[in-house]
């Protein structure tokens, strides 16, 4: 009997070692999953701070002596279905100059940005990312203009004096 | 009193038919018309363009400003002169300001996205004759 109860002790023991190892395994990469995301966090509060001591330093970025000068290039491609080289150049120009004015409107007006994501079983299913701009550019000066290998890249400029955002 | 030269009259004449032709092809004639222009791109590939020329039905309000002047080649229609200069069209459209509506969307690592540039419908007020026209917006 005390053979059968410590040979009953023996096995239970080996039986949670064993659970405790394998546990221990699976815990490893989540182990990993959790401290990579723990670093994105810090580094993101990083960034807020910075931010925020930039917000409360109260440094303006438009001054009333100096005009900011916003520089984009713009890029565009022909479709396939062109009859000559100079019809693929004025359609890609089209393209990278309106490419240029949306990176315009981003650098000064923002983006907004939605994302999404669907995550079933553990496994991500889908991941949408939706980004969306809406401005009005005047004045944006076409800086230089270069087509190669099918690209057209269109560099633009806009300059933004503190009289433009008056009230 | 007769002059010494005999023709005179008839110089005098040739010279105010003259006059007259060169006056008459530098009278400009102003007309109103609306144009709107828009065109949409789709990854990075132009999708569709469209620029719209009517003339104005009312009469528009506002001041001239900014003009334009373009060689009309003979031609007193505003939309063959625009069509025969659209890149200098473009470029001072572009000046006068577009309205820019962009957006993308990334699912699952693939991105697609549109952009629409619209050059909302301004009235034009448009001085045209056989050598040039001059095309300004009212504001």
């Amino acid at each position: 009997m005390k053979y059968f109860l410590l040979l009953v002790v023996m096995l239970s023991t080996t039986s949670l070692m064993a659970e405790t190892v394998i546990s221990s395994k699976k815990a490893n990469p989540l182990e990993e999953k959790v401290s990579s995301i723990e670093t994105d966090i810090s580094s993101i509060e990083t960034d807020i701070s910075k931010l925020q001591t930039v917000v409360s330093s109260n440094k303006k970025i438009l001054s009333k002596a100096s005009d900011v000068r916003i520089s984009v290039v713009g890029q565009g491609v022909a479709p396939m279905n062109t009859f000559s080289p100079a019809q693929a150049y004025a359609l890609s120009k089209r393209a990278a100059t309106a490419d240029a004015y949306r990176l315009i409107a981003e650098k000064v007006k923002g983006v907004y940005i939605e994302g999404q994501d669907l995550v079933k079983n553990m496994m991500v299913k889908r991941s949408t990312v939706r980004t969306s701009v809406q401005a009005m550019v005047r004045n944006a000066n076409v800086v230089e203009t270069t087509f190669k290998d099918g690209l057209c890249e269109v560099e633009m400029e806009i300059v933004l004096s503190h009289a433009q955002f008056a009230q | 009193m007769r002059s010494r030269d005999g023709n005179s009259s008839i110089t005098c004449t040739v010279c105010t038919v003259v006059l007259l032709i060169l006056l008459n092809s530098l009278a400009l004639n102003a007309k109103e018309f609306l144009i709107s222009y828009r065109y949409i791109v789709r990854d990075a590939i132009l999708y569709n363009e469209k620029l719209s020329i009517s003339a104005s039905m009312k009469k528009c309000q506002g001041k001239p400003y900014n003009p334009l002047i373009l060689p009309s080649y003979g031609d007193d229609n505003i939309q063959l002169t625009i069509e025969k200069n659209f890149e200098t069209f473009l470029d001072y459209i572009y000046k006068l300001g577009l309205d820019v509506r962009h957006s993308s969307l990334t699912k699952n690592a693939q991105n697609s996205s549109t952009t629409i540039l619209t050059l909302k419908t301004t009235c034009f007020k448009v001085d045209i004759n056989e050598n040039f026209a001059k095309i300004a917006p009212l504001k």
